[in-house]
């Protein structure tokens, strides 16, 4: 832990602007990757072998989105479907039950994601920076509300809602996302606040910075993966959700994606179940694209391969 | 929203009151109209079982007799139960008119869910009413929910197999039995794991009949107590009978229910399964498949996909269930929905106008044309005389439903029937798996 | 505790530390105490934005999970019937059924063996994805997120084809081109241990993604000059790897490992659709499929919700003093 120390101060990260370590740790490749490419190569090789294997029951859905349905459960599997249709993609995209449910999805994943994460950054802050009364039960209080079986709570959270007024309302399916997302984001946040060495914003204010400024050029990069990190549960899991959204969002038009992806289930009497997953595979799209755009942040930036090698 | 409906009750009160003040029918009927304007009231439709045509008729005809509005929401029979639970009791937010599912029916009745319908239950078809259905909905003998449609099951058969195995389409149930070991032994295509009988170890639908047919029952209500019925010689014997099917006359895997049974059937690898009759849809035999692509529209394209369907029903018999004797079919399980009106409802006058327009004849005999099994039974012909029609009348017309206990969907929630035939589909000892699923079932419903 | 302390940032009191102490500071950025009321308001002021919703969104339904748990809530209350208070009976009824104890022991132990694999995969494939060139990781990282990003519904229902027993891959590959003609037809579900080996599968199929971009993000949050200096001190790639990372990321990997517990008891969707696909259900049945069978009965699930929130904790509260202790909360 004192080894840690010095370089920390050393890099007096105030000069170097916003990204102080991006020469250094470049200079460490070349350094490094003469020493052991064949290492890092075979690695390679086992991290692409697992991922095939992870992906396998996804590629099971992408195959099965482009089969008519008669082919999908046959005595002897299709495992490339070279002759495979568009046909479900394009019955997914006509529906216009699709692009309807895509919007609501999309906003109500927004506000649950700015809410939660602006809060529960704010409130990992409080926990992991400040010291004041009821902080402790503040933090048992928000792990041991996820330790609690939500799945009689939907009754109680409708009646609320209802009494407001903000049933089959963005901002009611908001409101229950944002309240079950938060106590877990505060959690990890606030670990990776505390895992951010208290010394490296000491050595800002050495410097001269201000506390607050000092967090803010020094710690909040650092932060940058574990928000990322938490981003993309949030969305996930605002993306995802089935049962709340099922209950607040009754209206036909104010149905979100899992809710719609259920629909198509029971379109037909005998399931197209091509469709079901052309539609699955849909809604995953944007889940990759959020995550391309937000994953430079998490690889590139301040860190940059901060423990490779 | 909120004052959307707000407007919608007092408007509601001014129809009240003219009604009152009014008298005769042709006033009240103007009172309705004028009030209902800019009244909208809210039909909750589950799945895609009530066709466009028909939903489409239900709209036109609603703001014709009333000038109201009716909106009709599809709700997914899936996620149906939570959004009951939780819909039914907002004022603000209550559909006016719900289709619920006949085994959900008791329990939101006893709950108090629904509005008293006794006053209307004669004007709306009376006796004729499906009586299984009426069961379902009725409380200490006031009438909550009344039958919507039924949905019987048949069996369909593949032709060429039964010839090439010299099987004649049986006409006792002991018959049907020995038909399945014959044509499983027999397999005349060499198709591996070959059925005779597509029969799963969680069907308990398709097992239902042997039960009924014997004389047994699942549950009976002994004073205010519910017993379980499988321990009785009656069901045992029937046991006995479903383990040889089960043992003999398919290789259906044990660990999947009734779900899609047409597919080892398009596979060729049964011989026969049962479904309610909209299946015949599902069929797609390879010898018949032109391999049409689905979204061409040409004339070409319509009429191969014609030519295949006619193929399909050719090769495809139907048949319903027989009973233990010959010429009768056997008493089979029915599936369907029953309609309501949710006691929170601020429109119960326009939501029972709503309900005078399902039970007229006109939209019970689409029903019927639409190939379901209308409510009213008087209606019951006009499902029409092709094979699908009469085999589904006949298995509907003497098919019954689970025991109106106000718990029963508890007993299906926790599954206690496919597990039980799971375990006779096994090799349990009969005895032993029924004397604990009795236990479980009376354990449930008190 | 909180008393001397007070109004004081976490940074000050850190006593580990053995950098600059507070005295050292400049003056123009004086020791907190130059500020105290803002200081002292200033924790509680970040963390109401997030108390409200969670007070609102999941306190309340909590609390009244709680009460109504006293009670006799079910269906008929919720349309007006009045509802009854039992006192302790429905966590006596629970509790003296032999069965909800059968379903306790299994789920615990289902929920230990998943915590315990997906947390082991998670975190190895979190440090090969820190390893690894660009290209592999995001390979690696495009594929966990769609494990975990994809609908359940749907991966549920491919998982559900690939263990069916008539057409499921898993049989079909195992009988043609690994020749176990046995298993051509093998039905994995009926059997309670092979249903949850197959549970555990797709449950750590589904749980592992999360750890590992939670545990990559953590590994990126080691400074490179610390491990750098370590090296220059001549600790080797191993001992870098337990001297350094892992204390580094152990507030994470707390958490993560933590939730993974909380979560794996109450895993539900998995199970459920696993048993509607064929299994024995009350062979099978965890804690958190035997609450949603109680759930028309509210006031029996508010009760056996309870009974888990106390499980939990037995579970995990050694933990979760242990990391309090650690970080000096």
């Amino acid at each position: 832990m004192t080894a840690s120390t010095a370089p920390a101060r050393g890099t007096s990260p105030l000069g170097a602007g916003p990204r102080p370590a991006a020469p250094l740790s470049r200079g460490r490749r070349t350094a490094r990757s003469g020493g052991r490419p064949l290492a890092t190569r075979l690695l390679g090789v086992v991290a692409v072998a697992v991922a095939l294997v992870w992906v396998f029951p996804i590629y099971w859905m992408i195959s099965s989105s482009f089969l008519p349905t008669n082919r999908l459960r046959t005595p002897t599997p299709t495992f490339v479907p070279l002759d495979g249709t568009l046909a479900n993609f394009r019955t997914v995209l006509g529906d216009p039950g699709f692009a309807e449910s895509f919007r609501t999805s999309l906003v109500v994943t927004g506000i649950t994601l700015a809410a939660a994460i602006l809060f529960a950054f704010l409130a990992a802050l409080a926990v992991s920076r400040f010291r004041f009364r009821g902080r402790r039960s503040f933090v048992v209080a928000i792990l041991v509300v996820q330790m609690i079986p939500a799945e009689g709570l939907f009754i109680s959270q409708y009646q609320m809602l209802d009494g407001w007024g903000l049933v089959n309302h963005v901002l009611g399916l908001s409101l229950v996302y944002v309240a079950a997302i938060v106590p877990f984001t505060i959690w990890m946040l606030r670990g990776f606040v505390t895992g951010v060495p208290i010394e490296l914003e000491e050595a800002g204010m050495v410097d001269g910075l201000s506390r607050t400024g000092a967090f803010f050029r020094i710690t909040f990069p650092l932060l940058a993966p574990g928000l990322v990190a938490s981003g993309v549960y949030g969305f996930l899991q605002a993306w995802n959700e089935y049962t709340l959204a099922l209950v607040v969002m009754t209206d036909p038009d104010e149905r979100t994606l899992p809710l719609w992806l259920q629909g198509l289930v029971e379109a037909n009497r005998a399931t197209e179940w091509g469709v079901v997953m052309a539609g699955a595979t849909m809604i995953a799209v944007p889940v990759i694209v959020f995550f391309l755009v937000v994953q430079n942040r998490m690889t590139g930036g301040l860190v940059a391969g901060a423990v490779k090698g | 929203m909120r004052l959307a409906r707000t407007t919608a009750v007092l408007a509601l009160g001014t129809l009240t009151l003219t009604a009152c003040s009014g008298g005769s029918p042709a006033e009240s009927q103007e009172g309705t109209s004028q009030a209902g304007s800019d009244t909208e009231i809210r039909l909750w439709l589950n799945g895609g079982d009530t066709p466009d045509e028909l939903r489409e008729y239900l709209v036109d005809t609603f703001a014709a007799e009333t000038g109201a509005t009716l909106a009709i929401e599809e709700q997914d029979w899936n996620g149906l139960v939570p959004r009951l639970q939780t819909a039914l009791t907002s004022a603000e937010q209550t559909p006016d008119v719900v289709e619920i599912g006949n085994t959900q029916a008791p329990t939101f009745t006893h709950a108090g869910a629904f509005a008293d319908l006794t006053d209307l239950y004669d004007e709306l078809g009376g006796d004729d009413l499906l009586p299984g259905f009426v069961e379902a909905g009725t409380v200490d003998d006031a009438v909550y929910a009344l039958p919507y449609y039924s949905g019987a099951r048949a069996v369909f058969y593949n032709k060429d197999l039964f010839a090439a195995a010299g099987v004649e389409v049986p006409t006792t149930l002991d018959e049907f039995t020995a038909a399945a070991v014959a044509l499983q032994q027999a397999n005349p295509r060499g198709a591996a794991n070959f059925s005779g009988f597509w029969f799963p170890g969680q069907d308990w639908y398709n097992a239902l009949p042997w039960i009924y047919e014997n004389g047994g029952e699942l549950a009976v209500q002994e004073g205010d107590e519910w017993v379980g019925g499988l321990s009785s010689p009656e069901s045992q014997k029937a046991l006995t009978e479903i383990q040889r099917l089960f043992t003999t006359g398919t290789n259906a895997p044990r660990d999947a229910d009734s779900n899609e049974p047409w597919i080892p059937f398009n596979n060729g690898e049964t011989a026969m399964f049962s479904a309610p009759t909209w299946a015949r849809w599902s069929i797609d035999l390879p010898e018949c498949n032109k391999g049409v692509d689905p979204e061409d529209t040409s004339e070409e394209a319509v009429a191969l996909r014609a030519e295949q369907q006619a193929c399909n029903e050719e090769k495809t018999g139907i048949f319903p269930l027989p009973g233990r004797s010959e010429g009768e079919p056997a008493t089979v399980f029915a599936g369907g929905s029953n309609i309501a009106i949710p006691s929170m409802s601020g429109n119960q006058e326009l939501a029972q106008e709503l309900l005078r327009i399902i039970f007229s004849d006109e939209y019970q005999t689409m029903l019927g044309e639409n190939g379901l099994i209308p409510g009213n039974t008087r209606l019951a012909d006009t499902l029409g005389d092709d094979v699908y029609a009469v085999a589904a009348r006949d298995a509907a017309l003497d098919a019954r439903l689970t025991p109106p206990a106000e718990k029963w969907a508890d007993v299906e929630g926790e599954r206690i029937l496919e597990d039980f035939f799971q375990q006779i589909a096994s090799g349990a000892d009969v005895e032993q798996a029924a004397a604990a699923a009795d236990q479980l079932i009376a354990d449930t419903l008190n | 505790m909180s008393g001397p302390y007070d109004g004081r940032p976490v940074t000050a009191a850190t006593p580990s530390m053995t950098v600059a102490p507070a005295p050292a500071l400049p003056p123009g950025q004086s020791p907190p105490r130059g500020r105290p009321p803002l200081r002292r308001l200033g924790g509680y002021a970040l963390i109401v934005p997030a108390a409200i919703p969670i007070l609102v969104g999941l306190g309340y339904p909590l609390a009244r999970q709680f009460v109504l748990s006293f009670q006799e809530y079910g269906l008929a209350q919720q349309f007006g019937r009045p509802a009854e208070w039992v006192g302790l009976d429905n966590y006596v009824a629970l509790l003296s059924d032999g069965y909800v104890w059968a379903v306790i022991v299994r789920s615990v132990a289902f929920c230990l063996a998943n915590a315990a694999i997906t947390m082991a995969v998670g975190m190895a494939l979190a440090v090969l994805m820190a390893r690894v060139g660009r290209p592999a990781r995001l390979v690696l990282q495009v594929s966990m997120l769609l494990a975990w990003g994809t609908p359940v519904l749907a991966t549920m229902t491919v998982w559900q084809w690939l263990f069916d027993s008539q057409y499921g891959v898993v049989n079909w590959i195992l009988a043609e081109p690994l020749g176990m003609a046995g298993m051509r037809y093998h039905a994995w579900l009926v059997e309670p241990l092979s249903f949850y080996a197959v549970a555990t599968v797709i449950v750590v199929w589904m749980s592992v993604p999360f750890v590992v971009f939670t545990v990559y993000a953590g590994l990126l949050q080691v400074p490179t000059e610390t491990l750098e200096a370590a090296q220059l001190d001549g600790a080797s790639s191993w001992d870098r790897f337990w001297l350094i990372t892992i204390p580094m990321v152990k507030p994470v990997l707390l958490v993560v490992a933590l939730l993974q517990i909380i979560w794996d008891l109450r895993v539900f969707t998995q199970i459920y659709v696993l048993q509607r696909a064929g299994a024995p259900t009350r062979d099978t049945h965890l804690l958190g499929t035997y609450i949603y069978s109680l759930a028309k009965e509210f006031s029996m699930a508010g009760a056996m919700a309870t009974i888990m929130l106390v499980l939990t904790l037995a579970l995990t509260g050694f933990y979760i003093r242990h990391m309090l202790r650690e970080e000096e909360l």
